[in-house]
């Protein structure tokens, strides 16, 4: 007995010493670091969410050097697919002023793009910098990946670069603000991104996959709707459809899903390739009733070529009108 | 004496004062039985209801009327009980409501789980 509580006494003692030896250990003194003195870069990605085509993506490249070293030459930028129209790099370095406002300062020459590269010479005395580049997603890139090669050069004759990526771009299409009214630009096709009126419908009616309409029914909220023309005719009370518009869309009715690309709001939340795919219509109707601002719905065509989610931006009642938003996958 | 001590607190830790039922919920000594309130929701996580619902306790029904244009196939179903009490079947997800002439049947299993009623739902759709 004797001999356990010895062995206790031990163990307690130990655990006493730790605990002070822990509790004494004295944290390092905080020293500023000491600056490299070649030349440095560094990225960021300043867009989220899906890459999608037509779109841009944003980096910010920051570049620099010691002053006393030298001063920048110039900064490019090599992207393994080239850029669609509209792809540059900025020849300003922002800064944030106390109100929270980017101010651009000009630091060098416009950049001139030659291929997948795209490049800025610098024309002030600045030995730092952060140069943003603008990559507009192209049509080629689409369900591809892409790489980005930042890179600087120096007065002194050093340089560096950043790989960056890869990234996947979507296989996904976008199509913002389309105007639909009721009894005119009523007829949407999801195939063309588009909507249009009774005549044009009546000579493409293979590519129509919905009808909108507003109806104000004191007994019922009917409100803006889309509906397939081959749904029952009681979602389309007075209307008549053009020759061969006929077909059964399948419509799944969501509300609050305000996807970041689409409702050009603060919210966080992005429709993504994968989004489309995990989606079951299998028992789904042909016609969404009484959808109000920021309700959407996910929409499969009637040949189960496409996919697509359709956002409400904006609705007016007094016009029957409403500004609507898509993004559209491809199945087949 | 510490082994002792160890093998106590084991024995009250595993004692099992409180009765559970298959599904780990406590079973206790309440014969209260009832629906209270039930809500549907559509696709979009909004009520379809157009009226509070008409629940008759002593007939054992529900009636609830729902918006013109419904998507009656897939119906988030949302059920108020008595305290302690559970439902079966259980909710999952959606619901398929469409079969008006064959209304839905839930059964309210009572906190202490001896006392069972069904209710049977009548879905009503307003006129356009």
């Amino acid at each position: 007995m004797k001999r356990k509580s010895i062995y206790f006494n031990y163990i307690f003692s130990l655990v006493v010493v730790l605990l002070f030896a822990v509790g004494c250990t004295k944290n390092k003194e905080y020293a500023i670091p000491t600056p490299k003195d070649v030349l440095q870069n560094n990225v960021i990605k300043r867009t989220l969410g899906p890459n999608i085509v037509g779109q841009k993506i944003e980096f910010a490249y920051a570049m620099a050097i010691l002053p006393e070293k030298g001063k920048l030459v110039s900064a490019e930028v090599e992207a393994s697919i080239s850029g669609a129209t509209g792809t540059f790099l900025e020849n300003k370095s922002y800064y944030t002023d106390g109100g929270g406002v980017d101010v651009g300062i000009q630091v060098g020459s416009a950049s001139v793009t030659t291929a997948t590269k795209t490049k800025v010479t610098f024309t002030k005395d600045t030995s730092a910098a952060t140069l943003r580049y603008y990559y507009v997603i192209p049509e080629e890139a689409r369900g591809k990946t892409v790489s980005f090669t930042f890179s600087a050069k120096s007065s002194d004759g050093e340089s560096v670069s950043y790989n960056v990526g890869p990234y996947t771009i979507a296989k996904m299409d976008m199509t913002r603000n389309i105007t639909v009214s009721d009894g005119n630009l009523a007829y949407l096709s999801i195939a063309d991104m588009a909507a249009y009126n009774a005549t044009t419908a009546a000579s493409s009616p293979d590519k129509i996959d919905l009808v909108y309409l507003y109806r104000n029914l004191t007994t019922s909220a009917f409100n803006h709707a889309l509906v397939s023309p081959a749904a029952d005719v009681a979602y389309l009370p007075g209307i008549t459809l053009p020759t061969g518009v006929n077909r059964s869309t399948k419509i799944i009715k969501v509300f609050n899903l305000q996807d970041f690309n689409l409702a050009q709001l603060q919210y966080g939340i992005y429709i993504d390739d994968l989004d489309f795919l995990q989606i079951d219509f299998s028992t789904a109707p042909n016609y969404a009733i009484n959808l109000k601002l920021d309700a959407g719905a996910w929409v499969e065509t009637a040949d189960g070529k496409y996919r697509a989610y359709i956002y409400m931006n904006a609705v007016n009642n007094t016009t029957k009108s409403a500004t609507i938003s898509m993004k559209r996958y491809t199945l087949k | 004496m510490l082994a002792l001590f160890m093998v106590t607190l084991t024995w009250v830790a595993c004692k099992k004062d409180y009765p559970v039922d298959e599904d780990g919920l406590l079973i206790t000594t309440r014969t209260d039985c009832f629906v209270s309130n039930i809500e549907l929701l559509g696709t979009d996580f909004v009520t379809v209801r157009t009226v509070a619902p008409v629940i008759d306790t002593t007939a054992q029904t529900i009636a609830v009327t729902v918006q013109f244009g419904t998507d009656l196939k897939n119906i988030y179903p949302q059920f108020t009980l008595a305290t302690d009490a559970k439902l079966d079947p259980k909710v999952t997800g959606r619901v398929d409501f469409s079969d008006l002439a064959n209304p839905k049947v839930y059964t309210v299993v009572s906190g202490n789980r001896k006392v069972r009623k069904a209710y049977k739902i009548f879905i009503t759709v307003q006129p356009r």
